[in-house]
């Protein structure tokens, strides 16, 4: 049971506006982190900063792996052990299916052309998708755009996989076939941080459940302490208005 | 030259205007004085004929190359520039009795080896497009093995290249040259070229005006009026037996006396004898193109992503750059690189420094439009190739150009058009593309049939290109998927 990612004392400013305030917390190794809380509550941009999408603050830091998160040539790196599912899928929509998949283990890797193929075919099997490898995002449906997604994260065989809302654009008919896919990768022991709305998913996935609310951690624990025993009353608030609907 | 059929063969009417067009600058003929009303030798001249028809005289002031089309559109009654009667020309136009004997002569600078016509031999000749120098230059080009003749609008151009060095000599009328150079001792003309050439006025075939003008001509002959005026202008009488004495009849049309409409601007004869020209101007008005296109393509791409990539200063200077050469218009900038530039030691050849300018000013578009292209990518797309690991080269080649460049291409295309159309500007730094080609062959033939036919030639290179853009406008209208 090692540390994977330690964050220590990390805040995120935008001006004056403060969205994660003076963060610590470790990422144990094959860990499953669900990180829930109302929205502006600083959970995204909190994932956002691990590999450094965002810049956090210089008080702060970051390892990944032993390795600290700045800017710089590390960053690569890092980018190569933690890969990433963006709400919005962000999949390339000029390159079919297949390639989207291929380009990373290709240009950050190094990896061959055509072991990246064999890679790739395999991963959209994992996901249920390899029939729709010629074609292009646009021809599928959102969940299966974020299936590719996920296949593509998972293609550059990362110690890590942050997940940020994967399913908070998708028609509700389509939210279950994506969290099926999370659910299996669970059982892999890959490393993963989601942030979700979607609570008896969380409850069911996670090892550790952390409530976030104005950019701190509120509280943290596991999925039966949360949701169950909370010793706070915000969460226990936030909890009842997402719970009743 | 557009104009109206109508206005073509309207009757003169005997109480207007003689509209006549000049060549101004072109001493002593035809130039401005310091308080810029027009004097000279020819100037004197048609004042007088209009004094003796009793009617007013209007000079408006046209390149020598653009005086035949202007006689035979009507757009002016009568053309005076030192103009040499010519066999071929008069197969288009009419010319009244000459009044000047002319040749041409060879203006160098005082202090080059050159002295006569032989030392021109590997040498750049410059001339006036479409003039007798011209004419006697591209004639007699193999006997003196000039490198290449450069064709300009006029003295003062053709000039400056010779002062900068750009030219070795100029060859032109000896009158204008003996009267330009009289007060520049830097130089000198070092050759007189007998071509036995006469000066006269043009006028439109079957043009009853004709017959007055010469009426003129002969009074003024008899009297001793015109050798006066060769007294103030050239400082003494003229010979004996020169044309500004004797009285000449008109001299004869050749083909046919009346050309109609067809005859006049798409000239069957005309065509073959110069679209030979005109293809050869055609293929350096696509090599210029299609390489400015290439190069600014390139340079347009580089600036734009230094203007949204570097640090703060280089981003202000391309900001700067590119702000400034979309306010120059291309013709200045033109002038400044060709005409300025060799004072500080950079002498581009015509080729280059069109193809300079295009890239330059050209550049400058085609930067804002990947600009605009590369913004147009969503934030999403930056974010997934860094979480990807992606170098920031291959986010731009991979990712980002890729979707950035078909969404402008339709602003790329017609910034391409733009280019190739601007290429006919390099005919005013003397590059013989195909809008120069054209002019001097109307120029040599007197008939404005080959710039019709250059026209054409724009039209079917251009309109696909044109048609094309249209359509993938629309598509992309349409809303489908890129």
């Amino acid at each position: 049971m090692s540390v994977l990612i330690s964050l220590k004392n990390v805040s995120k400013h935008y001006g004056d506006f403060c969205a994660v305030k003076r963060i610590d917390l470790s990422i144990i190794e094959g860990e499953v982190l669900c990180i829930i809380g109302p929205s502006g509550s600083g959970k995204s941009t909190l994932i956002r900063c691990i590999n450094y999408l965002e810049e956090y603050d210089d008080k702060g830091i970051i390892t990944v792996n032993g390795i600290t998160v700045k800017k710089g040539n590390n960053l690569k790196n890092i980018r190569k052990e933690v890969a990433m599912v963006f709400q919005n899928f962000n999949l390339f929509p000029h390159l079919n299916i297949l390639k989207n998949v291929m380009l990373g283990p290709i240009r950050s890797l190094k990896v061959s052309q055509s072991s990246a193929k064999k890679l790739a075919y395999d991963l959209l099997g994992k996901v249920g998708i390899r029939d729709q490898a010629n074609k292009f995002p646009y021809q599928l449906s959102g969940g299966q755009q974020q299936r590719v997604a996920i296949a593509r994260a998972l293609a550059m065989k990362p110690k890590v996989i942050l997940f940020d809302e994967p399913t908070s654009s998708l028609d509700p008919e389509m939210v279950s076939e994506v969290l099926d896919v999370i659910k299996e990768l669970a059982g892999t022991g890959v490393t993963m941080v989601i942030v979700t709305h979607e609570m008896s998913f969380a409850r069911q996935v996670a090892d550790k459940i952390i409530f976030m609310d104005e950019g701190i951690i509120v509280e943290e624990g596991s999925p039966d302490q949360i949701f169950d025993d909370s010793k706070k009353e915000r969460t226990q608030i936030f909890l009842k208005s997402v719970l009743k609907a | 030259m557009l104009l109206l059929p109508m206005d073509l063969y309207s009757k003169d009417n005997s109480n207007s205007n003689i509209v006549v067009g000049a060549n101004i600058g072109n001493v002593p003929w035809e130039f401005q004085d310091s308080d810029g009303s027009y004097i000279g030798f020819e100037v004197d001249l048609v004042s007088r004929v209009g004094e003796k028809l009793k009617r007013k005289i209007k000079i408006i002031n046209i390149p020598f190359n653009g005086l035949f089309a202007a006689v035979q559109s009507g757009r002016i009654d009568l053309a005076i520039s030192s103009i040499n009667i010519t066999d071929k020309r008069l197969e288009s136009v009419s010319f009244t009795q000459p009044y000047y004997d002319s040749d041409q002569s060879l203006t160098v600078l005082n202090n080059s080896k050159i002295k006569n016509l032989y030392d021109l031999k590997g040498k750049i000749v410059a001339v006036d497009t479409g003039s007798t120098g011209d004419i006697w230059a591209t004639e007699n080009n193999e006997k003196y093995e000039f490198a290449e003749i450069r064709r300009y609008e006029g003295l003062v151009p053709a000039m400056l290249d010779l002062v900068i060095g750009r030219v070795a000599g100029y060859i032109s009328d000896i009158p204008a040259l003996l009267y330009y150079t009289k007060d520049k001792p830097n130089l000198a003309v070092v050759e007189r070229i007998s071509t036995g050439g006469t000066y006269s006025m043009m006028l439109r075939k079957n043009n009853s005006l004709l017959f007055e003008v010469n009426d003129v001509l002969i009074e003024m002959k008899s009297s001793g009026e015109l050798n006066e005026l060769h007294k103030k202008w050239f400082g003494k009488f003229a010979a004996k037996n020169s044309s500004t004495i004797k009285i000449l009849d008109i001299p004869k049309s050749s083909g046919k006396l009346n050309l109609n409409l067809t005859e006049t601007f798409l000239n069957k004869r005309v065509f073959l004898e110069t679209y030979p020209m005109l293809i050869k101007g055609f293929y350096i008005t696509i090599q210029l193109g299609l390489l400015s296109i290439l190069l600014g393509l390139i340079w347009g791409l580089l600036l734009s992503l230094i203007r949204l990539y570097s640090n703060t200063l280089l981003r202000f200077v391309v900001k700067t750059y590119i702000n400034v050469f979309r306010s120059i218009p291309l013709l200045v900038f033109l002038i400044i690189v060709f005409y300025a530039f060799p004072f500080v030691g950079i002498r581009f050849s015509p080729f280059n420094a069109a193809l300079f300018s295009l890239v330059i000013v050209s550049g400058a578009y085609f930067a804002e439009i990947f600009r605009s292209g590369i913004e147009a990518i969503p934030k999403g797309q930056f974010e997934a190739a860094k979480a990807l690991g992606l170098s920031p080269y291959h986010t731009m080649v991979d990712i980002i150009l890729p979707q950035a460049i078909k969404i402008v291409i339709p602003p790329l295309t017609n910034n391409c058009i733009n280019v190739l159309k601007d290429t006919a500007l390099a005919s005013i730094v003397a590059l013989p593309d195909l809008l120069k080609q054209a002019t001097q062959a109307q120029a040599i033939a007197a008939n404005p049939t080959p710039l019709i036919v250059s026209a054409f030639i724009y039209l079917i290179f251009l309109l696909p290109m044109i048609l094309w853009v249209s359509r993938i406008e629309k598509k992309y209208r349409s809303g489908k998927q890129l």
